[in-house]
């Protein structure tokens, strides 16, 4: 008697679960927004403000762009520019604006076996990596951290293909942890890199920070509703509409953790 | 050692501590992977009893079917299910991706085999008198089923335990149809997978043994039930 | 001559390709024992399934209380309420005593009080009063089988099927078997029972029927074709 109290609970319960679903909007966006916190202080704002739900799946750029192409989401927050374009002139994404950015670093052993200055740029101290041979760890996941990598490397003129190069197919985090183990150099995003020095898991220094060339720029871009007839088009627009008001642009440049600031919006002095 | 400790620590304050964001993991937890396990044992017992007990043609050929599929990892069927809840997928029309509802489907399917491989097993081992002695006494077939069933008790809930223990566990089908969107489908799992990619190593340890406690709770209880169940 | 209970015409069952059994025609009455013989491998135990109706024949026809049977379907049921079986070393479910009394009143539907009664009432006809809470299992052999008879005594059955009752029981045990054995014809019951014990079989049957290979040998007075 009991069992059969129980099971009928239970698959109340069962029921309950697929009716749970929600009226929100899907927002595909990269773990790096996602791990900071930013979004979790953004979207409670938003939906204040406009009633709307937003979900927000946190995965790569690449993984946000193909989950956006098969329909799955309304909206992206992602830093790929170039991966963007192809998004955007695919037909897949429209309204893309760039809604803010910061910036990368070059981090690598504190011993710092190929010398890289620490004044110089980017570029002389992918040179000093590739001519020292030293081991360099690369993200390998498509994600917006190796894209920008991928195109450092090119902008420097240098193919990374000695024995020490290698992807690690991770996200940013193991990576990290990776590259300290294995004494590496990598590129990261600044809000990870700090976060994982903070807890002492790494020792990893930075030797490239704030250059243009370092600049990670993060863009919002709707689904395009021609493509996909059942996105929410038009709650994805007013979201963009919000990221990019005095308000939204606000939380943005006011939001910190540890004490830093993270992210630079477009428009600060709105 | 400390991280060890530490995890440990401030695994017992969360379970302290009422945080309601974690019992909102836990509960969500709890009740994707039982509606999950439900769900699949709907299908997975019956075929297991009927494949355990039938003789026909193709069984050797199913048994070591079942036996392959527990070998499926839970990426792939994170991704199959994806591909069909997906917007341009079969099912799509439902709008079940990114919600619990997507997460109880593919967990369901990862529990199936295990489940019904189990079941197999359980009814195979069984006495094989236990059916007729059953339609001797008056059952119909359908209560000389269930007879078999009943005597298999210990082993299929065993199994019913074992295909709990493999979708809470599990993070990568979660995640995939899931999305870990916070306070909505984010589980145990993901929850400790998105801590650790954070750094939050000390929060990804506490989540974990708060689900060791949740998953020993539900032991517990299939035990309690176990023991009644004479 | 009152009309047979069992009655079985060109009955005839294969297992694979061989032909376990093939009787032109066999009768066997209410209230009577029957006994049947013959060596290993002569279909006894195919009999007593085909009678209790869980194993129907490849041919043939098959009547009981005068009404030809289904070989399948939930009718069949209904028929096979009316008989039952006990198997040589039977199955007990891993319950109590109690439980696997109960099992086949549970079955048919009946209240809980009447179940209570009919089970202590069986369980003291052999010999097994205050038995009902113990764990059917793990009791002797003997007092399993004593269980397995009360388990369908309890039940009133027409007809009572019996395979090897006597193999492996203690004396004590194989005196409460004849006992209520003996007291079943008096209701009109059918009792058939295969049994390799010819000294308590003989003293208990009132008829005896022989089989070898699958066929009847004509020794009882019921000749086929006669």
């Amino acid at each position: 008697m009991r069992l059969r109290v129980l099971l009928i609970v239970l698959l109340t319960l069962l029921l309950a679960a697929p009716a749970m679903a929600v009226d929100r909007l899907v927002l595909a966006t990269t773990t790096s927004t996602a791990n900071t916190g930013l979004l979790d202080v953004l979207l409670p704002a938003f939906t204040k403000q406009s009633g709307i739900t937003v979900h927000y799946i946190p995965v790569g750029t690449g993984k946000a762009l193909a989950i956006a192409k098969r329909c799955d989401a309304d909206v992206v927050i992602v830093h790929a520019p170039a991966l963007e374009e192809r998004f955007v002139a695919d037909g897949y994404g429209v309204d893309r604006k760039p809604l803010m950015h910061n910036y990368f670093v070059l981090v690598g052993p504190p011993g710092n076996p190929a010398k890289v200055q620490k004044s110089g740029t980017v570029q002389e101290a992918l040179k000093r990596i590739a001519q020292a041979k030293v081991p360099f760890l690369s993200r390998g996941d498509n994600s917006g951290t190796q894209v920008k990598e991928l195109s450092l490397w090119k902008a420097a003129g240098i193919k990374p293909d000695w024995p020490g190069y290698r992807e690690a197919g991770r996200g940013m985090g193991p990576t990290l942890t990776m590259a300290d183990e294995l004494g590496a150099y990598t590129l990261s995003d600044i809000a990870t890199y700090r976060k994982y020095l903070s807890t002492g898991r790494i020792s990893l220094v930075i030797l490239a920070d704030n250059q243009d060339l370092l600049k990670n720029p993060y863009s919002v871009i709707l689904v395009n509703p021609a493509k996909c007839p059942k996105v929410k088009y038009d709650q994805a627009k007013k979201f963009e509409k919000f990221l990019l008001s005095a308000q939204g642009q606000k939380i943005i440049a006011d939001y910190e953790a540890d004490g830093k600031k993270l992210f630079w919006p477009v428009h600060p002095s709105k | 050692m400390d991280f060890f400790l530490g995890g440990l620590t401030r695994g017992l304050g969360l379970l302290v501590n009422l945080d309601p964001e974690v019992y909102g993991i836990a509960w969500l937890s709890l009740r994707v992977s039982l509606s999950a396990v439900i769900l699949a044992a709907l299908a997975a017992v019956p075929l297991g009893l009927v494949i355990g007990q039938k003789e026909f043609v193709g069984k050797r050929f199913l048994v070591v079917l079942f036996n392959t599929l527990l070998a499926l990892p839970t990426v792939v069927v994170g991704l199959v299910v994806y591909g069909l809840l997906s917007y341009h997928g079969p099912l799509g029309g439902l709008g079940l991706l990114y919600t619990p509802g997507a997460m109880v489907v593919a967990q369901a399917v990862l529990a199936f085999p295990l489940i019904t491989a189990l079941v197999i097993a359980a009814v195979i081992t069984l006495d094989n008198r236990v059916g007729p002695t059953a339609l001797t006494l008056g059952a119909t077939p359908l209560q000389a089923a269930w007879a078999v069933l009943k005597e298999a008790r210990f082993a299929v809930l065993a199994a019913l335990a074992a295909g709990f223990g493999r979708v809470i566990t599990e993070v990568g089908a979660a995640i995939m149809v899931g999305g870990n969107i916070r306070h909505y489908t984010r589980t145990f799992t993901t929850a400790i997978a998105l801590e650790t990619s954070k750094g939050e190593f000390a929060q990804g340890m506490a989540l974990g043994f708060f689900l060791l406690v949740v998953a020993l709770a539900v032991n517990l209880a299939s035990h309690q039930l176990q023991a009644r169940w004479k | 001559m009152s009309q047979a209970l069992f009655s079985l015409r060109g009955v005839v069952k294969r297992f694979e390709q061989r032909e376990a059994l093939n009787l032109e025609r066999l009768d066997l009455e209410a209230g009577v024992i029957t006994v049947v013989e013959g060596p290993n491998g002569a279909g006894k135990t195919t009999l007593l399934s085909l009678l209790a109706l869980i194993s129907p024949p490849d041919r043939g026809r098959l009547f009981f209380d005068g009404h030809e049977l289904p070989r399948s379907g939930s009718q069949l049921t209904a028929w096979r309420r009316q008989i039952t079986l006990v198997a040589q070393q039977a199955y007990l479910f891993e319950t109590s005593v109690d439980k696997n009394v109960a099992y086949g009143l549970r079955l048919r539907g009946m209240d809980r009080a009447t179940r209570e009664e009919r089970v202590a009432q069986a369980l003291e006809q052999v010999g097994l009063a205050g038995f009902g809470p113990r764990r059917a299992r793990r009791l002797s052999g003997g007092e399993m089988q004593r269980v397995a008879l009360a388990r369908a005594l309890v039940l009133r059955p027409r007809a009572l099927l019996l395979d090897e009752p006597f193999a492996n029981l203690d004396p004590a045990s194989a005196q409460v078997f004849e006992r209520v054995l003996g007291e079943l014809p008096g209701q009109g019951c059918a009792v058939v029972l295969v049994s390799h014990a010819l000294e308590q079989a003989h003293r208990l049957a009132q008829r005896v029927v022989y089989l070898r290979e699958g066929r009847l040998v004509p020794e009882d007075g019921h000749r086929p074709g006669a």
